[in-house]
């Protein structure tokens, strides 16, 4: 029981990232990004490049991933979002699909279909009271709690954070002050893309990288963002530790098989008494 | 007299149909322009489109003498323009202290001291002052109203626009907020409003323009349409 809550923690953690990515980008940009599993298969893709063809130790081909990623998701923006911006958020959903098939082909093109994994060595496992805890995991807990502490600390505290707080609750309130969105926007990239390449270095670090890797978290990180409440990045926290949590214990009751939809059985039960979320908030359409 | 805002031959609306049809009016400096006009008048889409939130379709909006017909709300405000809108006028997931900080932190070098500025405008509205850790969404209907204001004169405007700021205000309140406006507008602040409530306003207000279907239909000093005992045909007669 206590490792399944441990593993289930550790899954959750990781799962946060893109989930927090994903919810901002549906606060801000007002649209659901398809394309946040395929980012996060190219994040891996370009964070293994520099691990194994660049020779840089796994600390470093992650760290500097994080630096380069946020231009890819720059570079996305600007070809594909920006000029479609005004159509709406179902054509945004729609080339965000077609930015997704894009990307998992490049990969594909590039790299193969091989599972191929980063040069990181094997470690015993750490006993805690019989428990078993991996390097992997603390690893993965530490950026993640460390990642979402800067996320936080930005929205809350710095005057880009406090814009894209304004922008996402109020796009004509925050323009009469000031605010430009193509700034908060550009913020809002960058920002997601740091989560999106930290959480496809752990995800990588967790398991193989292969062209579907991103498609194996999509379905997950959408519903930890909805049973958080779409636009709520501490909402999204929750919900994937929720759901990592939720599925992990139920393979107490059914087949690992089915833990997924153990979880997915929690979000309707949530969306039945919460249709916003747990914490999401009505909006008002005017 | 040279207007601080002039518009011309104005035409905007939303989709494929225009609201404003070639409206064409001055504000002077100094003044209370009040906007009137029954329900669906196009009232509230001239003033977003003065503050460029509607774009315009034809015509052009001056500021100064500046053609800014092209210019985004951002730009807008930092050329001396603040815009009150009628509802969901502050950030309802923000503190009033976190309110005020952002109205001064993106107007570049219109906001030099942003500390100096917060405890100006606060000395004007003192009864937000001593609540500013409290989320804005938990403020009543005339606490939002003056914060609002409060985050609109942080940047000493030298325009305000006031998108009906009496609206779900009650009687006793709506007396309050216009005399906050004219007190502000006595401090030097040229004032363009829209208001339904035409009784309470015009008292407040220095000259009146009535807005029906998209067109003014009258244009005169607020004491001289006060007077006039035909407010209800010149609202509701077709044109």
């Amino acid at each position: 029981m206590g490792q399944l809550l441990i593993n289930g923690l550790g899954t959750g953690l990781i799962v946060a990232l893109p989930s927090i990515a994903l919810s901002l980008s549906f606060g801000i940009l007002k649209f659901p990004n398809f394309a946040i599993g395929a980012m996060l298969t190219t994040a891996a893709y370009i964070a293994w490049s520099l691990n194994i063809h660049a020779g840089l130790p796994l600390l470093a081909a992650g760290a500097l991933c994080i630096i380069l990623f946020p231009m890819v998701a720059l570079l996305c923006d600007a070809a594909v979002f920006r000029p479609l911006r005004s159509r709406g958020p179902v054509t945004l959903l729609v080339a965000s699909m077609g930015l997704s098939f894009v990307l998992d082909n490049v990969c594909r093109l590039i790299f193969g279909n091989d599972a191929r994994n980063f040069d990181i060595a094997l470690s015993r496992p750490y006993r805690v009271w019989g428990l078993r805890i991996n390097y992997e995991l603390l690893v993965s807990a530490g950026v993640s709690i460390g990642a979402m502490i800067l996320v936080f600390l930005i929205l809350k505290h710095t005057s880009i954070g406090r814009a894209m707080r304004a922008v996402a609750d109020n796009p004509n309130l925050a323009a009469a002050r000031g605010i430009d969105a193509k700034r908060v926007i550009a913020a809002t990239w960058i920002l997601a893309g740091v989560l999106i390449a930290a959480s496809g270095v752990l995800i990588g670090m967790d398991r193989a990288i292969d062209p579907q890797l991103g498609w194996n978290y999509i379905i997950v990180c959408f519903a930890a963002a909805i049973l958080g409440g779409l636009g709520n990045p501490a909402g999204a926290v929750f919900g994937a530790l929720l759901l990592g949590v939720v599925g992990e214990l139920a393979t107490l009751v059914v087949a690992t098989n089915y833990r997924s939809g153990v979880g997915f059985l929690v979000i309707a039960l949530v969306l039945l008494s919460r249709p916003n979320g747990l914490f999401g908030t009505r909006e008002i359409v005017k | 007299m040279p207007g601080v805002v002039t518009v011309s031959d104005l035409r905007t609306g939303y989709g494929g149909d225009d609201i404003i049809n070639g409206v064409s009016f001055d504000v002077h400096p100094g003044e209370i322009l009040t906007i009137v006009g029954p329900n669906g008048s196009g009232k509230s889409t001239l003033i977003k489109s003065l503050a460029g939130i509607v774009p315009a379709r034809q015509g052009t909006i001056s500021l100064f003498g500046e053609n800014v017909t092209a210019l985004k709300t951002p730009q807008r405000i930092a050329k001396g323009l603040a815009y009150v809108p009628q509802e969901f006028n502050v950030f309802r997931n923000m503190t009033i202290a976190e309110n005020l900080k952002l109205s001064t932190e993106f107007l570049g070098l219109r906001s030099h001291d942003g500390n100096q500025e917060r405890t100006r405008v606060l000395e004007m509205f003192p009864d937000i002052a001593d609540r500013q850790d409290l989320l804005a969404g938990n403020l009543s209907g005339g606490q939002r109203q003056m914060l609002a204001f409060a985050c609109a004169l942080i940047s000493s405007p030298e325009v305000l626009l006031l998108d009906e700021p009496s609206a779900g205000l009650s009687p006793k309140l709506v007396i309050e907020i216009f005399e906050k406006v004219k007190a502000v507008n006595e401090l030097g602040t040229t004032i363009v409003m829209v208001e339904q409530n035409v009784a309470a306003s015009l008292p407040f207000s220095d000259r009146a323009i009535v807005l029906v279907n998209g067109a003014i239909r009258h244009e005169s000093s607020a004491a001289e349409l006060s007077a006039r005992g035909d407010l209800h045909e010149l609202f509701l007669k077709e044109a």
